[in-house]
């Protein structure tokens, strides 16, 4: 009898795991889109390049430098001069990059960077991470950029920088900015065990200008690879999330700084919940999957890419930043290659959530590529574009969708870069050239064609912090309510600054609603799909933005 | 033995099962959709062959009693525009309130024809379906009711709307380009084929502010269809509809590319509406022939419509209620140029264009001194506040719906009004003269000067409406 009831139960769990199973085989059936590589095409020449420092980041930050709302890239090169390339794509034509050959970010020994109005000027200003001194660049018009180190008392140092974040904690006219450092290559036994503090860099309260005299360290620093200010726990107060390298560091794990208000930063323990995760960290993303207001987290690292949850009941009960793996059970593990016969773990870096195709569900893309020759690890390990669908699952859909490249990925930008709703891929490769994805649409069989109804969002306030870093949008339509934020830092040393992206699927109305940096709600803003579209916190309503071409368009935008 | 009897309980299930297999052909079939239309079927301009084979197959579908056996139902689904799912099974599948609330299109729209309008019993309602969807009052807290409106010359009305709404694109973009030629802003009155919708004004660095926009939404989309205005083409309406009233299904909304799956609504049937059939019944309404205004014969009632339309003029109620709107082509492109996801859109299948010139109607429209075709729909295509603190029976609703707020109207088109009673979005109105009465807000001055005038006058007047019907 006992053992009817053993094989009943099997039988049942056979099926239940059958029917499991075959859910997530299911082939994928939303828009997979057309990603078309066109770096030379569009006049875009550059590698990253160098030693055994140069291993680890080569990061692209995407954002306006001339005022004209496009994109313009900016690529580290290792030993390679960085490059400043602008935008001359024609709004939903080819991409066109013009690179700017007399610019004074062209310097080397760039790991990464990051954009953000440090000096609350309307301009974006640029930080560049480097093998050495870090530099602030102030930016102008048209993309004219000064070094600011001096004016603005800033100690570049002489580490290796391979991470940063920045937000305005309350009461701050400046930014606070968080360096994250990789390996100290002077200390003894270096380069094992032999981790630099991490940075940060709090404003001195009382100048009218970026005053940052006295810098934090934030230490024991375990080989940073990326941070992130975020708002973890749905406060208001942001704290400070860490990945780390397991490959240099001893007795490390991930991090979590608490960052009451002006106070020294403290690191969550193990007693508050944080439990110790030993992996080799090299890009963080955030997103809230789940619209509860929780962030999740997806961090790269050799092997399986962790997608992690908070624990509500925890969290909401005794504020424990407790967090559960959900990588597996939502097929966003990305492991190994998804083709080709390489069956070695993979190497994640840059990783973003976006929706590519516009259906309302973020999609998660993550470069890949070897560190440098190491072969326990896949030699071709293609970028993974994992699109998300309505039930949380993600399916891989890089190969279809054409990034399924022989490159190794490092940092990139998911980010629309022709001004047509489509979100583009730009990746800067190691030793290669840069790939520059243009979604052309929706693969079918007529051809690309248009994917989801789309918003993209600019958010402006007067005063400090003019770009609203830390603002939270709440995007509704129907009844499904998206969020997102607003924020500097993360991935792997890429940034970018601009127009706020949300795929809106079939609705083709949307209520948005934006929690300020202070907290205060704005009124509710009705707006129609298919629109870029600004809003100003000063004024109860909202502009639309059109990038100017030559003829108009008898569509909808 | 027990293999044997096996076999013959198989075999007898066989027989059985294929005795009762029905086919949709078949004249004892419950099916109402014989077959899909198969949209590559019809590709390019058609022939006028081609056209009227569609149009029929259209016509089948209009006044199809959709059954069980087609996929009527959405246990799972509520009536949303947005696929939504319920949280559980209504507890009966149909209901005069949230729907399903009819067994074919042509339940409602019946009077005085097919594809004509509705009598009150035919009201629905009209939520957004996200919450509340199951309500069972009529109560308006929770639904506006709508009376059904007629479909004559519905395909002249959307080709009107787009060719509008790219003049007003076209318009947006040359203010952009002035005011980023000349570096300071650029203020633009919005007018397409005489109609004025406020202005907008355009910076030089590529905004522009809407926020003086009126009588249409923000992204200059005319939104023709519906009572409010806000439903963009008769394909996106179809799609709708089938959905809220009959739990049909269109893949094009509601299948595996938008949902993951072909049975969003979990009625156990796939693919209940192809792109195909939405075709066949878009192109059959959008080739109704519009109505045109009857030629009395009676002499008293000749003139007393000539002295009433001249008093229609001199009250100024046409100056919304436009005696014509000019239109340059009769070639209607389906899916038309103005949808958005969710709708199938032009280049996501081969285009079809359904020339409405091989049409007989179409030689008795007249045209102007352009060239173009005066289409006589006596309204502008426009949302107006339609109720004010006296005269608010218009406005006598709590709801907005989809962004325009509950006291604002698109002009509802006056041709085929005799034909059509009652009046009022809600249909609580059973004469002319009542829904002339309560038109307030921007229409108080008018109504004011109709209130002004003699009985003799009015009756005038109401003789003039009379001759505006719809002719089967």
């Amino acid at each position: 009898m006992k053992k009817f009831v053993y094989i009943l139960m099997f039988s049942m769990l056979s099926v239940l795991s059958a029917s499991s199973s075959q859910a997530e085989d299911l082939p994928y059936q939303g828009d997979i889109p057309s990603l078309h590589e066109e770096a030379v095409a569009a006049g875009i020449k550059h590698s990253y390049d160098g030693p055994w420092e140069y291993f680890v980041g080569g990061g692209v930050s995407a954002f306006d430098c001339n005022q004209d709302r496009m994109p313009d890239l900016f690529f580290a090169g290792g030993t390679n001069d960085a490059a400043m390339y602008i935008n001359k794509s024609s709004p939903g034509g080819a991409l066109a990059f013009e690179k700017s050959d007399a610019s004074p970010l062209s310097v080397d020994k760039v790991i990464g960077s990051y954009p953000l109005d440090i000096n609350n000027d309307g301009f974006l200003d640029l930080v560049v991470l480097r093998v050495g001194e870090n530099l602030l660049f102030e930016g102008g018009p048209d993309c004219q950029f000064i070094q600011a180190n001096n004016r603005w008392k800033f100690a570049g140092g002489s580490d290796w920088s391979t991470a940063f974040s920045a937000t305005f904690e309350p009461g701050n006219n400046f930014p606070t900015l968080a360096v994250g450092n990789y390996v100290d290559r002077t200390a003894p036994g270096s380069p094992w065990g032999t981790c630099h503090d991490n940075e940060l860099h709090r404003p001195a309260s009382d100048n009218a200008s970026p005053n940052y005299t006295d810098p934090l360290p934030l230490s024991p620093g375990y080989c940073a690879l990326s941070l992130l200010f975020t708002d973890w726990n749905k406060s208001g107060v942001n704290a400070l999330r860490v990945t780390n390298d397991r490959h240099y560091y001893r007795g490390g794990q991930e991090q979590l700084w608490r960052l009451n208000s002006g106070r020294y930063p403290r690191l969550y323990s193990a007693s508050e919940g944080w439990e110790p995760l030993v992996i080799w960290g090299m890009g963080i993303a955030e997103a809230d999957l789940n619209a509860d207001g929780y962030p999740e987290y997806a961090l790269t690292s050799m092997g399986d890419t962790k997608l992690q949850i908070l624990d509500l009941e925890q969290a909401i009960d005794e504020n424990r930043p407790r967090y559960e793996d959900m990588a597996w059970t939502r097929g966003a593990t990305a492991h190994r290659p998804y083709t080709g016969d390489d069956l070695k773990p993979s190497t994640g870096w840059h990783a973003q959530f976006e929706d590519l195709n516009n259906d309302a569900h973020l999609d998660l893309f993550i470069t890949k590529g070897n560190v440098e020759r190491m072969s326990d690890f896949a030699q071709f390990d293609p970028d993974n574009l994992l699109m998300g669908s309505e039930k949380g699952h993600f399916s891989e859909q890089g190969s279809a969708a054409g990034v399924a490249l022989n490159t190794r990925g490092r940092g990139a930008s998911v980010v629309d870069l022709n001004a047509d709703g489509l979100l583009d891929i730009v990746v800067v490769n190691r030793a290669d050239n840069i790939s520059l994805f243009r979604n052309e649409g929706m693969i079918s069989e007529h051809g690309p064609r248009q994917g989801g109804n789309w918003l993209k969002i600019e958010l402006q306030q007067k005063g400090a912090n003019r770009n609203a870093i830390g603002a939270k949008l709440s995007i509704k339509t129907g009844n499904k309510v998206q969020s997102r934020v607003t924020q500097v830092g993360g991935g792997h040393a890429s940034g970018s600054a601009g127009f706020v992206h949300v795929g809106l699927g079939v609705a083709e109305r949307a209520t948005v609603r934006v929690q300020w940096p202070d907290g205060e709600w704005s009124a509710p803003f009705k707006l129609f799909a298919n629109h870029h579209v600004v809003i100003e916190r000063s004024k109860n309503t909202f502009s639309q933005w059109f990038p100017i071409a030559s003829t108009s368009t008898t569509t909808p935008e | 033995m027990k293999h044997h009897m096996f076999s013959v309980k198989c075999g007898l299930a066989a027989t059985i099962a294929i005795a009762i297999t029905a086919h949709a052909n078949d004249p004892w079939s419950e099916k109402a959709i014989p077959q899909p239309v198969n949209i590559s079927d019809y590709q390019g301009t058609l022939n006028k062959q081609q056209l009227l084979s569609l149009i029929d197959a259209g016509n089948t579908l209009f006044s199809a009693r959709f059954t069980s056996e087609d996929g009527v139902g959405r246990p799972m689904a509520t009536q949303a525009i947005i696929p939504t799912k319920r949280k559980r099974p209504p507890r009966s599948e149909f209901a005069r309130t949230a729907g399903l609330d009819a067994n074919a299109c042509s339940s409602c729209h019946n009077v005085p024809v097919v594809g004509g309008a509705g009598d009150f019993s035919a009201n629905v309602f009209v939520s957004e379906g996200f919450q509340h969807s199951d309500f069972d009052t009529t109560d308006p807290q929770f639904s506006n009711e709508r009376n059904t409106n007629h479909l004559f010359g519905a395909g002249l009305v959307e080709l009107l709307a787009r060719e509008m709404t790219s003049s007003l694109i076209d318009q947006r973009h040359q203010a952009l380009l002035e005011a980023k030629a000349t570096k300071i802003p650029v203020k633009h009155v919005l007018n397409a084929k005489g109609v004025e919708y406020g202005f907008i004004t355009a910076y030089p660095d590529g905004r522009v502010d809407t926020s003086n926009i009126e009588g249409i939404d923000s992204d200059l989309v005319i939104r023709p269809f519906s009572h409010k205005g806000v439903m963009t083409s008769l394909r996106q309406f179809t799609v709708n509809a089938l959905n809220h009233h009959h739990g049909m299904q269109a893949s094009e909304r509601f299948g595996a590319r938008w949902t993951s799956t072909d049975d969003h609504d979990e009625d156990g049937f796939e693919k209940e509406i192809s792109s195909g059939d939405v075709s066949a019944l878009v192109a059959w309404q959008a080739t109704l022939a519009p109505p045109l205004p009857l030629n009395v014969e009676d002499e008293r009632w000749m003139a007393a419509a000539q002295r009433g339309e001249q008093r229609f003029k001199e009250a100024g109620c046409a100056d919304c209620h436009l005696p014509y709107l000019p239109l340059s082509s009769l070639a209607f492109a389906d899916p038309g140029n103005m949808d958005a996801a969710g709708t199938l859109r032009m280049g996501e299948v081969p285009d079809t264009v359904y020339d409405m010139a091989l049409l007989d109607w179409a030689a008795t429209l007249e045209k102007d001194e352009n060239g173009d075709y005066k289409v006589p729909l006596f309204g502008d295509l426009k949302r107006h506040v339609i109720a004010d603190q006296q005269v608010a029976a218009f406005g006598n609703e709590l709801l907005s719906q989809r962004f325009v707020e509950r006291n604002v109207f698109m002009t509802t088109e006056l041709w085929g009004v005799a034909s059509t009673a009652p009046y009022g979005h809600r249909g609580d109105m059973t004469t002319l003269r009542e829904a002339i009465n309560a038109h307030g807000g921007a229409a108080r001055p008018s109504r004011d000067a109709w209130k002004a005038l003699d009985e003799a006058s009015q009756t005038d007047l109401i003789a003039w409406l009379k001759t505006l019907v719809i002719t089967p």
